[in-house]
């Protein structure tokens, strides 16, 4: 048999044997192989001792009422109406990017809307700005032609006089 | 036609068992879904627990894993086996904690928790005495430390290949990527602890 270490395809031949999940004549032919290879020997002995330190980590029970909380999160489920089920389903798929991306369409269409209000306010403001400068400028000018008319009144009673004087 | 029903036939004859539980389950068979339950509640759990290394998390993440299992019932497809699919949902579930950065928290509870107590078999018949326990207890820590500090990917690897014996063949459709992939990374996962792990082999 060619050193399993040799070659990166036979090199999990070793991590099976130390696990003793190859079959009888695969085992015996690496057994063989790694009592005359040193390599091999220790990788095997180093391997055994990482699957015994791994075998020692035992995980706590579970806990006895796991089955009671699932089972109520499951009539829970059941019992939601159609649109927070679809909420839950949209959470369950772990949908995290949707959310700053619907934020994100929010204030592009917010701003687009408030833009375009604007615009059309814009127009009505302008108008109404408009109207009421036509109506300053008309104000005033009333005040100019009442002025004119009241300066030419008193050059009127004035000139009369002027002229019998003259004559 | 009838070439088309021999297929299905088959195909469902090929299922494994659990898929046909599933498959029960997909019918309306809610005692299927307690059979499976009752079946994987344990090793989806320890594979959750292995890889947060925190008890109350593994079992939230666990009931999220059957939760999501129940839910899918309607769309369930036995194109793979049981098992994998089952596994696929745990490991993402448990990357995604793990991705999310909400080990942070958990490492702090992990010395309140009850797993350092010292099986009772290993001492026979008399209970461990203090140092016993106490060297017990460290060699565990050590182990435990070992595996989290390998990549998320490395440590799913190994601990599906160490302790739920699967195939590279499946762990490499858990994890959505080739075999020679997986093999690659449960080397380096079981080298990275040969070197972490060594000090442990002298004494």
């Amino acid at each position: 048999m060619n050193c399993p270490l040799k070659r990166v395809e036979t090199t999990d031949l070793l991590l099976e044997y130390s696990a003793r999940r190859l079959d009888a004549s695969r085992a015996a032919a690496v057994g063989h192989h790694a009592e005359s290879c040193t390599e091999c020997s220790a990788f095997l002995a180093a391997q055994t001792a990482v699957w015994d330190a791994l075998d020692a980590w035992e995980p706590p029970p579970v806990s006895m009422d796991f089955n009671r909380r699932l089972w109520q999160r499951i009539d829970r489920t059941a019992e939601l109406p159609w649109y927070r089920g679809l909420f839950s389903a949209m959470r369950a798929a772990n949908w995290k990017p949707v959310f700053p991306m619907a934020a994100a369409v929010l204030v592009i269409a917010g701003g687009f809307l408030l833009d375009h209000r604007g615009g059309r306010t814009v127009a009505p403001n302008a108008a109404t700005s408009g109207v009421s400068g036509v109506s300053i400028i008309e104000a005033d000018q009333l005040d100019q032609t009442l002025d004119d008319i009241q300066l030419l009144r008193q050059l009127d009673s004035v000139a009369p006089g002027g002229s019998a004087k003259q004559m | 036609m009838v070439q088309g029903v021999n297929t299905i036939t088959a195909t469902t004859a090929a299922l494994d068992g659990d898929a046909q539980l599933m498959l029960r389950v997909r019918e309306g068979d809610e005692p299927s879904f307690g059979v499976l339950l009752e079946k994987y509640r344990n090793p989806v759990i320890r594979f959750v627990y292995r890889m947060v290394q925190d008890q109350a998390i593994s079992e939230e993440l666990g009931q999220e894993v059957f939760l999501r299992v129940y839910r899918s019932r309607a769309t369930y497809e036995p194109t793979a086996k049981f098992t994998t699919w089952l596994f696929r949902i745990a490991t993402h579930l448990a990357l995604n904690w793990l991705r999310d950065g909400k080990s942070e928290r958990g490492h702090q509870r992990l010395d309140d928790e009850g797993d350092g107590e010292m099986p009772v078999r290993e001492v026979a018949d008399r209970r461990p005495s203090v140092e016993q326990r106490m060297v017990y207890q460290t060699r565990l820590q050590e182990v435990r430390d070992a595996i989290a500090l390998l990549p998320e990917k490395q440590r799913a690897a190994v601990l599906m290949h160490k302790y739920e014996e699967m195939e590279y063949a499946q762990i490499a459709q858990v994890l959505e990527c080739s075999e020679s992939a997986v093999k690659s990374l449960v080397f380096r996962a079981y080298e990275t602890l040969r070197v972490r792990l060594a000090h442990m082999t002298r004494v």
